[in-house]
């Protein structure tokens, strides 16, 4: 049993990546066809994910338990999430989408106060705090890095930062002729900042590339290995 | 009913935040949050109905491509009944994952270097300016820095220039971005959590 269903899967794997690399020789009725597939399933999978593992232990199994064995306040406490999930739902029914507005309301608050959070505790603090930590002696003393190279390359990676955030400050006053300029200095290290920008895009450019490219190489290797595995089977 | 929702955004999103900070509200935070997991599910849910109902819609007025949709809608309902039934970790449901979904993802993903190279030539010739230079000689010398070739790596550039680059300059850049992104996130999050953004309460 375990044999055909890896067969289906590289028969699978092998028709549909042949399908997506149609689309080098243009857009055409092939490829449109494994895309609408591709998204089928994928929902479909999706889906039935949300369903076994978020929806079955977090409400239905907690939910079953809280009305069999559960205090008051254990069956408020999972009724509240039912009732704001009837409401999600509701929003199916067009004429029934403003109650979804209070469960709405509540993601609203959630997602941002969690966005907050992770920007203030997981980007901004650590990213200063790196920032400060680049001119650490002793730090770098322990990866065997001399005390000029610290300097120079920290120098160079503040310059960096300082000037980038200054790429994104649009205040501007405008001019006796009617143009609107920002400030001198702040132009200059603008500029200086968006040298630094294109080299940051380039270089995630090149990582995305490098990805990409290991992904074609990939699938190609993958399509040998398949039909060679096949000759090798079918004896030919 | 906007004050409502704002007040229940606002009251939420404060008790939700003051679970970072402070110790005796971690208990609210986490039973807050679980809440919202069950709710994004739920939304999800009701995501991917209304892309059935779409696509349901398209086949039963037999717009042009409805055969596509069709296609789509049968493959979603097959996958979904088997998911439910079988449990998403079944080998029949495996044989979906890694027969369809990532093998069509992984090609996708080939697919984006012809898309990207084709981007990087029109760049250069749309806007050959200081910046959509320092772009492409950035990214063509990380590039050929990190290949091997049959004669192992190209002396200099990647040995020294690219590791540099990556790892100096291009972190400047990349720390200013982000700093930049978590200031701009920050300011939306607080004007939502204020109540001052008001097309957020639709």
């Amino acid at each position: 049993m375990a044999v055909n269903l890896d067969l289906i899967s590289g028969v699978l794997s092998f028709l549909f990546t042949i399908l997506i690399l149609s689309y080098l020789i243009g857009d055409n009725p092939l490829f449109r066809i494994a895309v609408y597939v591709f998204v089928g399933a994928a929902s479909g999978y999706v889906a039935s994910v949300i369903f076994w593992q978020v929806l079955k232990p977090r409400l239905f199994d907690t939910l079953i338990s809280a009305v069999l064995r559960g205090s008051l306040v254990e069956q408020v406490l999972i009724f509240l999430p039912l009732i704001g999930a009837a409401l999600v739902i509701l929003k199916i029914f067009p004429g029934m989408t403003g109650f979804a507005r209070l469960s709405m309301a509540f993601l609203v608050g959630a997602g941002a106060a969690v966005t907050l959070g992770g920007a203030l505790l997981g980007t901004l603090l650590p990213q200063v705090q790196a920032t400060i930590n680049i001119f650490d002696p002793q730090a770098a003393a322990a990866r065997n890095i001399g005390a000029m190279e610290v300097l120079g390359n920290g120098m160079v990676i503040l310059v960096g930062t300082v000037t980038s955030l200054a790429y994104f400050h649009f205040g501007a006053q405008p001019k006796t002729d009617g143009s609107v300029r920002r400030f001198g200095l702040i132009e200059i290290i603008a500029w200086i900042g968006r040298i630094f920008i294109g080299i940051t895009l380039g270089a995630v450019f090149a990582g995305v590339y490098a990805a990409a490219l290991t992904a074609l190489i990939e699938r190609f290797s993958s399509l040998v290995n398949f039909i060679v595995l096949l000759r090798t089977t079918l004896g030919f | 009913m906007r004050v409502f929702t704002a007040v229940i955004a606002i009251a939420i999103g404060i008790l939700v935040l003051l679970g970072y900070f402070l110790p005796q509200a971690e208990l609210i935070q986490t039973i807050l949050l679980n809440w919202a997991v069950i709710l994004v599910g739920v939304a999800a849910l009701v995501g991917l109905v209304n892309l059935l109902v779409v696509h349901t819609d398209k086949v039963r007025r037999g717009e042009k491509g409805s055969i596509y949709s069709a296609l789509l809608v049968l493959v979603m309902a097959i996958t979904f009944f088997a998911g439910a039934v079988l449990r998403p970790e079944h080998a029949a449901m495996q044989v979906v994952l890694n027969g369809i979904i990532l093998p069509v993802e992984a090609a996708l993903m080939g697919l984006l270097t012809v898309s990207l190279l084709y981007a990087a030539i029109r760049l250069l010739r749309r806007r050959a300016d200081v910046m959509g230079i320092v772009f492409i000689l950035t990214a063509a010398v990380l590039f050929f820095g990190s290949v091997t070739l049959p004669f192992g790596e190209i002396p200099i550039i990647g040995t020294l220039v690219r590791p540099w680059v990556s790892q100096v300059l291009a972190l400047g850049g990349a720390r200013g971005i982000l700093i930049g992104v978590a200031l701009g996130t920050l300011a939306t999050g607080l004007r939502v959590l204020f109540g001052m953004d008001p097309s957020v309460w639709g």
